[in-house]
Order: structure tokens, then sequence, then C-alpha cells
């Protein structure tokens, strides 16, 4: 049992978080040295142009002038999802078009959930226990329940914890019940979900149904993180079957669509300001193009360009 | 595909169209009239110096590829990976969440799903995946990925010219992938194995050699400013004097090509031609750069350059202070986002004459054109309008209900939106806003953008407009709107003939149009027509 918990226990998270860390900064690494020859900026509200014309407070992020508009921009992209919260969906007649916003609270509360349970998870790694990290937890288990036959005391429901597995559930059901995303759906697609759901299940068993012994585990989370690993720690199965999960995931990361997550630092559309007219952007691998110029251009029409400097560069009316 | 017929719309319902993704992968190469592009023409190529020139045809079996085709992209991505961090992220972090899949308006008007942004763009992804990205090369097709064969390169020809890189998808993906920027890579990745679509090329090739689209030559260009002038006599029976290729001059005024003959532009052409008579501007009109669109920029970087250089060489030789530009769509892309990126030496060469752009009307000073020097002719006009420089007669648009369509690459590539509703409601009395999916930076494309106002995809364009036709629709009815303003020369084409085919009695033209018919010009004689001719006064009827 103790060389499979250290198998389990050890071996596969270290390799897990090895490839995890590689692999994310490959990719990192890979899009850095990709070049920006453009200034690509997708424009969503009114530019910075005259004074006098409307530009509204949103605009200014939407179609971002400064530097650090264009950072909020990203930012307003990664905590509130501010492109998909514009979600539209065309129906017939065509100006009933309805503003859909399910994609954008599933996949908020989804991508908010999850912060909050890792940060909730840091009191397993941290001796002692960040204060934040406390406050997280009791805000987020304000619901007090107390189930007498189930468990002998009182247990505290983690809000993000039902509310993670409820939108992945979502995110799941419309992949399945649409018939647009279960087209363009693909295996990876569901692979990261179950994925993710497997993480999220284990780890909601072990909190309600199946105790497990946390001392243990906050021995082993700590000495991981300091490198001391237990040489044979007992594990719980359930807790065994949760860190698979999260091994594979973490393995599987850095290869799949889960590099969204760093990628949209690097999204050449939301990251750039919308000034280029009045600073030039350089392309690193500009080379020059021959075309015709004016001399080529010249010869080729000559007897029409002498015309118009007859006519003393200057069109006038005929007269009649 | 089973279609759906018009009368069945309210029962209407998205099915799911491939039963698995295995079947999502398998290239589509079947090429339906109305929805794939004609081959380009030998001379085109030729002309331009596109590798691997030949003769070919869309419907053919064989495309005479070269023979190591599949080598040369795969080299070329991986190129393109290491020079557009777009394509290597927007390869990447895709989740495939959906927000952007209905945001298409060719998905909206063929209900094709490889016409949703996210698939259009696994189109290229599946291959990327296949030879680029570990799981990819391990776990093949159960990875998204498939092997890149001809039939693929049947399938990018057929879908990346269905996408019109209006950039509508841009705006709901929570990550900003853009399917414009995914379509250009695209399309340059075709064109490095010689396969390139007939209407863009013959339209830049035209523009390399002549210095515009159109293909007319400096004295083509010069008559049509003459039949332009006498318009404007006969209308308002006043002499105005047009300056061509003029050294000296402050400004060097650029209009797209289309503006010089096309209907409806040419009322915009002349609404041009009269402010900036009545303001006594000192600007010139270039034949050498008597373009500001470039249709290169559908095709690869390489024909852009080619164009985009004349604008800044034409402003250093007239040696002028600053550029204005007429109204366009992707021409204010590229001098927005790309103009001064592309230009290497010919931009600092310009530098020694060009100044910053200074409103010589009002003594605006353009701060955020400080770079580019070159400032939209509405950003010009707001601000003239706003200084009360000209002498508006807002009475003279009342025979017209407005509303403005957005044209894509303005309303995503630069932010140009208040601008043109500023001028409108400045000239006219009646103005109304379409529903707020379809305006601003929501804004639907007309359907024929980056090359696809193509007469073979005639039946893609009126589909993929049905989205900006419906609103029109909604707005028409609810308001009596019967006149739409853009300030796209692509929209200028596209948008009439789509009124026609959905049945709706609006008429359309671009902003100046209106600014010149409330204009009440110095010396002007008596009008009762606006400058189509059309009575002012009552409310128009559009005949359908």
């Amino acid at each position: 049992m103790s060389q499979l918990g250290f198998l389990v226990g050890v071996v596969i998270p270290y390799l897990a978080g090895f490839i995890f860390v590689i692999g994310v900064l490959y990719r990192i690494f890979q899009w850095s040295r990709s070049a920006v020859p453009f200034n690509i900026t997708t424009t969503s509200g009114q530019q910075y142009s005259l004074p006098f014309l409307r530009r509204t407070f949103m605009d200014r992020f939407d179609s971002p002038y400064t530097r650090w508009e264009t950072a909020v921009r990203v930012l307003m992209e990664i905590f509130l999802f501010r492109s998909l919260w514009k979600n539209v969906r065309y129906e017939l007649p065509a100006q009933n078009a309805v503003s859909t916003k399910w994609l954008w609270l599933f996949g908020l509360v989804f991508h908010w959930s999850l912060l909050i349970v890792l940060i909730r998870h840091f009191r397993f790694f941290l001796q002692p226990v960040p204060d934040f990290v406390n406050m997280i937890q009791s805000l987020d288990g304000f619901i007090e329940v107390h189930l007498g036959w189930f468990q002998p005391h009182v247990v505290h429901i983690m809000v993000t914890g039902l509310t993670l597995l409820i939108a992945l559930l979502y995110l799941l059901y419309r992949r399945i019940a649409f018939p647009k995303e279960r087209t363009f759906s693909l295996p990876s697609d569901y692979i990261a979900l179950f994925l993710l759901l497997g993480v999220v299940i284990t780890g909601l068993l072990m909190r309600y149904v199946i105790p497990v012994d946390v001392a243990h585990i906050k021995e082993l989370a700590q000495g991981l993180l300091a490198f001391r690993p237990p040489a044979s720690p007992e594990l719980h199965w359930m807790f065994m079957l949760h860190i698979l999960f999260v091994s594979a995931l973490l393995a599987y990361f850095p290869f799949s669509k889960l590099m969204h997550s760093a990628g949209i630092f690097f999204s050449p559309t939301r990251n750039m300001p919308n000034n280029p007219r009045a600073k030039r952007h350089i392309n690193p691998w500009n080379y020059p193009v021959k075309g015709v110029d004016y001399d080529e251009f010249y010869e080729n029409f000559k007897d029409d360009l002498d015309e118009i400097e007859q006519m003393g560069y200057v069109v006038k009316p005929e007269e009649v | 595909m089973s279609e759906q017929k018009f009368e069945d719309l309210e029962k209407f319902e998205i099915r799911q169209q491939f039963s698995n993704w295995k079947e999502l992968l398998k290239p589509t190469t079947e090429m339906r009239k109305g929805y794939y592009s004609y081959a380009a023409l030998l001379r085109d190529q030729e002309y331009l110096g596109l590798p691997y020139p030949r003769e070919w045809n869309t419907l053919d079996e064989d495309w005479k590829l070269p023979p190591n085709w599949k080598e040369i992209i795969i080299n070329k991505m991986d190129e393109l990976r290491r020079k557009y961090r777009s394509f290597q992220v927007f390869m990447d972090i895709c989740v495939r969440c959906g927000a952007c899949a209905d945001k298409c308006h060719y998905y909206i008007g063929t209900g094709d799903p490889k016409n949703m942004p996210v698939v259009r763009a696994e189109l290229l992804r599946s291959i990327y995946r296949k030879y680029f990205t570990t799981s990819g090369k391990v776990f093949g097709e159960y990875a998204g990925a498939r092997e890149l064969t001809e039939d693929v390169i049947k399938e990018w020809f057929l879908y990346y010219f269905q996408c019109s890189e209006c950039r509508r998808c841009s705006v709901f993906c929570p990550y900003g992938i853009d399917t414009a920027e995914i379509t250009m890579l695209a399309r340059e990745l075709l064109n490095s194995i010689g396969i390139s679509q007939r209407f863009t090329l013959i339209s830049a090739a035209a523009c390399v050699r002549t210095g515009n689209h159109l293909g007319l030559n400096p004295g083509g260009v010069v008559n049509s400013i003459q039949y332009a002038v006498d318009d404007i006599k006969e209308i308002t029976g006043i002499d105005i004097e047009v300056p061509v290729n003029k050294k000296g001059a402050e400004i060097l005024f650029v209009t797209p090509s289309g503006d010089y003959f096309a209907q409806p532009h040419w009322f915009t052409f002349i609404g041009y031609l009269m402010v900036f008579h009545e303001l006594g501007l000192d600007y010139t009109m270039s034949t050498y750069a008597a373009e500001g669109g470039n249709f290169g920029f559908f095709h690869s970087f390489e024909v852009a350059k080619k164009i985009n250089q004349k604008i800044y060489k034409e402003a250093k030789r007239l040696g002028v202070k600053w550029i204005l530009g007429g109204e366009c769509g992707h021409m204010w892309r590229i001098k927005h986002q790309y103009m001064a990126t592309f230009a290497d030496d010919t931009y600092e060469d310009a530098l020694k004459v060009l100044e910053d752009p200074v409103n010589p009307v009002t003594g605006t000073v353009f701060e955020n054109a400080s770079s580019t020097k070159m400032v939209h002719v509405l950003e010009f006009l707001a601000d003239v309008l706003k200084h009360k420089k000209l002498k508006i007669d807002k009475s003279r648009n009342d025979h017209l209900r407005v509303t403005h369509h957005d044209s894509c690459n303005i309303a995503r590539g630069m932010g140009l939106l208040e601008e043109p509703r500023f001028v409108i409601k400045s000239v006219c009395n009646y103005y109304y806003d379409m529903p707020d999916h379809a305006i601003r930076e929501k804004s639907y494309c007309c359907g024929s953008g980056a090359g696809l106002l193509a007469d073979e995809l005639f039946e893609l364009r009126m589909r993929g407009g049905m989205p900006r036709a419906m609103a029109v629709k909604y707005v028409h009815e609810k308001y009596g709107v019967n006149h739409v303003t853009a300030a796209c020369a692509i929209d200028r084409a596209a948008i009439p003939t789509l009124l026609q085919y959905w049945k709706l009695p609006v008429q359309m033209g671009g902003v100046t149009e209106l600014v010149a018919n409330a204009m009440v010009m110095s010396g002007e004689k008596e009008r009762d027509t606006d400058l189509r001719g059309n009575p002012l006064g009552e409310y128009l009827e559009v005949e359908v």
C-alpha cells in the first residue's frame, strides 16, 4: 500500500507538475518568439479621434487608445469575459436577435469558482494558512448545514465547489444538446471536461460523503511543495483518485486548448492599443517589394500624363 | 445538405449536419454554382510575378499543383507561424466555445457548418495539428488532425473565399481570435502553390499597372473628373476646378477608384468635389495614386505591398503636407492598421515633406493621425460641420429617411462609428439606426468584401447579405427608411443589388453625398432636385 502511495502521491504528481511547468513555459516561449508584424486590434467601440464625438466610458476599453486602457481591456476580458457579454443569437425574423448570456454566465461561474477553489486549496500547502485563504474559506462556506443522520457534525457547504460542478455540467450539456456545438466539438473538448469533472467530483465526494484524513493530506502536500516528500504516505483511495485526475489534467494542459489561459495575454487583437495612425508599428521582418514607381508609370502613360500637364494640372468644366 | 425554402422560415431550425467530428474533418470539395470562385488568369499571375503561374480551372479534377506542393505548404506554414504571432496563438488557443458560430453572415445565410468561424479555422487548424503539434502527430484524427491532401487544398479555396474578412466573429470571441487573419494567412498559403482567385487578381494587377483597380489610364481618370465637374455645373450652375497631379498642393486626396464612375458611388464622388470647392481646399488628386483600396490585401503580403507604396511615393513627389482619404472600407483598415507598417523607406522618405495633419478650415490638429498623416474624409467633415464652416440646409434631405450601415473594416478595424453618425445628423432631419445587433461593432457585412464581389459568387453574396437586408427591412417597415448610407465602395457596389434581391424599396449611397446635397453653395442656382435628380421635399418612393 505504501509503495502505491508513493507512486500516486509523489512520483505521479511530480511528473505531472514537471510536464506542466516545462510544457507551459515552452508554449509561451513559442508564442513570444513569433513576431507581431501588424497592429491588428479588433475595435469594438468608438475610436479616439475628435473631442466632440461621443466616446463612452466602455468605448475607451473596447477601442483603447492608451496603454493602460489596453491593459484594462485585457483584464476585463479575463475577469469579466467582456467579449462573451456582447453575445447575441441570430433568430428569424432578424430584428429579434436576442441577447444571450448563458455561455457568459456559466463560463464566468466556472472560471471564478475554479479560481476560488484553487485558492482554498492553499490551506493544504501553506502552514500557517494565510489570512486571505481563511477569509475566502469562511465567505465561501457561509452556508452551514447540520446533517445529523449523514455526518455527525456541522457541514459548511462550500458554494464554489457546487457551482463549479453545475457550471461544468452545463458546459458539457451544451456540447451534447445543441446541434451547432455538437457539430464542431472534438474529442479533446470532452477530454478537458471529463478530467475537470473527475477532479471536481472526487473532491466533492471527499468533502461531503467519504471523509478522508486531512492531516495526512496536508503533510503530503507540504512535503511535496518543500521537495521533502514522505517516503511511504498512507493515502485514502478516494484521495488517490483525486490526485490522479489532477495529475492527468496538469500533464494534459500544455498540449491542449487549456493553454487559452496563457494565450489570452498574447492575442494581438486584444492586447494592442488602437493607435496605429498615431504611433507607427514596426514589422520586424518587413522587406522591400518592388512595385511600379513613378518613372515607370510615366513611361507607360506618357501621352496621358503630358496632356494633364498641358491642362495645367487642373480639370475644368467644358465650355458649352 | 437539405435546402430550406423561404416560406418555411417560420419552421426554421438548426440541425446537426455532420454526424461526428470525423465527418466534419473530411474535405468538402463539391463546387456548387454561386459558391466557388474562378481560378486566376495566367496573364495576371505572370504580371504580378506569382509562384507557379499556370492556367487551371476550379471545376477540373487536376489543379496542376507543383510536384512538391505539400512540402511547400508545410514549409510556408512553418514560416507563417514564426512571422505571425496571431497565427500561432489562434491555432493553439481556440476552445470551441461556439460564441462565434452564428456570428458569420455566411453561416446565417447558407446554414453550411463549414461557414461557422470556428469550423472555418478548423479547416486550417486540423492541418496545423497534424504537422506541428505532438497530440496531432500521435493521435491523428482523435486529436482533430487530418492529412494534407489535394482535397484539403480545394476545400480551402472554396471556404477561404467564402469569408469576407469582416471580423465580426472576432468581436465576440473571448480570446479575440480573428478569422480575417486566418483567412488572410490561408490565402497566403494557397498563393504559395499558385492558387489565386480571378477577381482579386484582375483588380490587383490593374492597380499595380495603372494605379487603380478599374484599370483606367490617367486619361480615363481625368475624363471621369471631367464628367464630374460637368455634372456639378449642371446641378449647381457653378464652375469648379479640380487639381490633378498638382505639385505643391497642401493635401493629397485619395479615394477608391469605384468612385470614378460606378453607381451610386458617383454621387459621393461629386459630393467630395463640391465640398472641397466650397471650402476652398488646396488639394490635388493623383493619377499615379488614384486608388485608395488595395485588392492585394486580399491576396498576399507582397501584392499588398506593391500597391500600398504608391500613396507615400506620390505624396513625396507632389510635396503635399498630408493625405485625405475618401469613403472606403478595407482601404481604411489598411490605411489605419497597415499602411505605415507596410511602407519601409518610402514612409521615411515621405516624412521629408509630410507634416502633422491640420484642418486648414478649422485649425483642428488630427492628433490621432500624427504618424500616418492620413485623415478620413468623415473625420475631416465632422470637424468642418462641428465648426459650422459649411452652410447647410437640412431640409434638402427631407425626402429621405436615412439609416447607416457600418462597414466592417472601418467599424472593427478602425473604430470609426460616431463620425458618420455625426455627419449624417448634421445634414439630415430624419436618421434612424438599425437594431443594435446589426450596427456599430456588431455590424453585419454586406456579404461582398475581401474579393467576394465576384459575379460567380452571386448566390453566396445574396445569402451572406441577408442579415443586413433584413435589418434594413426592419427600419424600412418601422420608420419608412428609404436611404442607406455606407462609407465603403464595396458596400455601394453590393448593397443596391442586395436590396433589389430582397425586394426592399430602399436606395443607398455614400455619406458625403448627403452633405453635398444639403450644402448651400455660394453662387448656386435654385435647386429643386437632389444630386440624383430626385425631387426635393416630398418623401421619396423608391421603386423596387
